[in-house]
């Protein structure tokens, strides 16, 4: 029926704990077109990172159909990257080689991999840094690393667990920012999970605001603030609306 | 008011402030150095008071000098030694059984820690023992290994062997454990196998609790040869130590007790430069 670049169905994930069966994802069904930004939103127990981690190929769900580009997908795969709440960069790598290791892993060209690397670096604003270390850059500067390793071996869709989730407010704004224009350049797709509602909001295309206990798909917010966005998108109204909907399906109005 | 005024006019104000920034920094330096200095000093001080009540313990009778020889002696005393035809020889004997003992006991510990970090198979088969054999202290092994490697050199090897190994088996499987789930994450995103998330992630991970283990390891080599050559050896430091003291010449087994330490710590110093280059990062 659908023909998204990614299509679940009826996925289901039950974890056996000592006190019995635990329904971390129950029943979840979506499509995401290629380009979109999709934020999955919920309180923590939702099954965001769960489903996350479900379509990086890195957990196996227990039933349901998951379909990338038009084929059955549970394993990692070259043309997904992930990005993670902490930056997870190598501290005896220099900032470059961090960046080249996608590529060195991968076994791409060396070449077009240096070449690449450094655009990534100068993309993220992080240009003449390329031979530090990251102990000797702050938490804003190390999530632009991850960033741009996130892009090093270009692949097509970007899976981002609560990247900015560590950084103070100031911080996570310039990288919100950034990422919409990172993401405007490239037409990646992108599945952000994040708790803040605000962020997904002024992020995304489309939000899958998930409620906890079992974990489900609550519902889908399409997010209709016009493209490029920038901080003005913030001052619109439907800004507020959509905060104040996604808060009332999260039952956190009463 | 004037006087505001005339600060303000004639004299630029970042030279100004610049000027009290040098002058705050240059104070803290020296602030820094002085303490520096007197911590040096305490640190000499405490060891010339010790030395002094060595000297004055064992020089004015209150101690005899067949349990404790005074400085001087042991001074001289270390002059003879390290003359002797006898010591050389000796010397060599138990360097050669300390660093065989060292680097078997660390390779060993290395190759089993890295195999039960990689492989739940070899984990399940052998980790048990590995455990159970940890219990007895390695030292009782020592007549024991005397029985069945001879009094050569094989039996100290032996010893020193048993007793680095498991703390760097310990310390390279507790390394290779202990990664951020995140990192393991990112590893297996990009499709990395096992040799590869080894090669990238775990072994540079593991090696600042590697090298513990190999510093850890190095004094326990020393300990284990020592200690074989004590309880059965024709030849080395140990032997020279037990035989000495047999002889009651407590100024000779002072001496050599000292030369030992030295070259210990000497060994160990090395092996910390060396390990401030390998993990660089920890630094920064």
């Amino acid at each position: 029926m659908n023909t998204g670049l990614i299509d679940g169905r009826h996925i289901t994930k039950v974890y056996a704990t000592a006190t019995g069966p635990l329904v971390a994802l129950d029943d979840v069904s979506f499509s995401i077109r290629e380009g979109e930004f999709i934020s999955l939103v919920g309180p923590s127990g939702c099954g965001k990172s769960t489903l996350l981690s479900i379509l990086g190929g890195l957990e196996e769900k227990s039933d349901g159909t998951l379909v990338l580009a038009g084929k059955h997908h549970d394993a990692p795969r070259p043309d997904l990257g992930m990005m993670f709440q902490t930056s997870v960069l190598f501290p005896w790598r220099t900032i470059r080689e961090n960046v080249r290791l996608p590529g060195i892993i991968l076994g791409l060209d060396k070449k077009q991999q240096a070449e690449r690397c450094e655009e990534l670096i100068d993309m993220v604003g992080l240009k003449g840094f390329g031979d530090r270390y990251p102990g000797e850059l702050s938490g804003g500067m190390r999530q632009r690393v991850a960033l741009a390793r996130l892009l090093a071996h270009d692949p097509r869709v970007l899976l981002m667990d609560e990247p900015f989730g560590a950084l103070d407010e100031f911080t996570r704004e310039t990288m919100n920012v950034e990422l919409l224009r990172i993401w405007e350049k490239t037409g990646k797709t992108v599945v952000f999970v994040t708790h803040n509602i605000g962020e997904a909001v002024f992020l995304s295309d489309r939000i899958f605001v998930m409620t906890p206990r079992p974990g489900r798909l609550e519902g889908i917010v399409e997010v209709d603030l016009p493209r490029p966005r920038t901080m003005e998108a913030m001052r619109d109204p439907r800004f507020a609306d959509h905060v104040f909907n996604i808060r009332r399906m999260l039952g956190v109005d009463h | 008011m004037s006087l505001v005024h005339a600060n303000a006019d004639d004299m630029p104000a970042p030279t100004g402030h610049e000027s009290m920034i040098d002058r705050f920094i240059a104070g803290e330096r020296r602030k820094q150095r002085r303490k520096h200095l007197l911590h040096r000093l305490l640190a000499a001080g405490f060891g010339l008071f010790v030395l002094l009540v060595w000297h004055v313990a064992t020089t004015y009778g209150f101690v005899h000098a067949l349990i404790i020889p005074t400085p001087l002696a042991t001074f001289e005393a270390t002059g003879r030694v390290m003359s002797a035809e006898y010591f050389w020889p000796n010397v060599w004997v138990t360097l050669q059984e300390i660093l065989w003992g060292f680097a078997i006991g660390l390779a060993s510990g290395v190759i089993l820690g890295v195999g039960v970090a990689m492989f739940d198979t070899v984990r399940a088969t052998i980790y048990p023992y590995l455990v159970a054999l940890q219990a007895p202290p390695k030292i009782v092994l020592a007549p024991i290994f005397i029985t069945w490697f001879g009094f050569d050199q094989a039996s100290k090897i032996a010893i020193a062997v048993v007793m680095c190994f498991f703390p760097m088996f310990l310390n390279t499987l507790t390394g290779l454990s202990s990664v951020d789930p995140n990192a393991i994450k990112l590893m297996r995103s990009l499709t990395a196998g096992r040799w590869k998330t080894f090669r990238y992630l775990l072994l540079p991970n593991a090696l600042p609790i590697m090298m513990a283990g190999v510093k850890l390891c190095w004094t326990l080599a020393v300990l284990g040869v020592i200690v074989g050559e004590f309880v059965g050896a024709s030849a080395g430091i140990g032997y020279l130590i037990y035989a000495m003291n047999f002889q009651l010449d407590i100024a000779g087994v002072f001496s050599l007790i000292i030369l030992l330490s030295l070259f210990t710590l000497v060994v160990y110093q090395l092996i910390e430069a060396l390990e401030s280059r390998i993990i660089f990062w920890k630094q920064l």
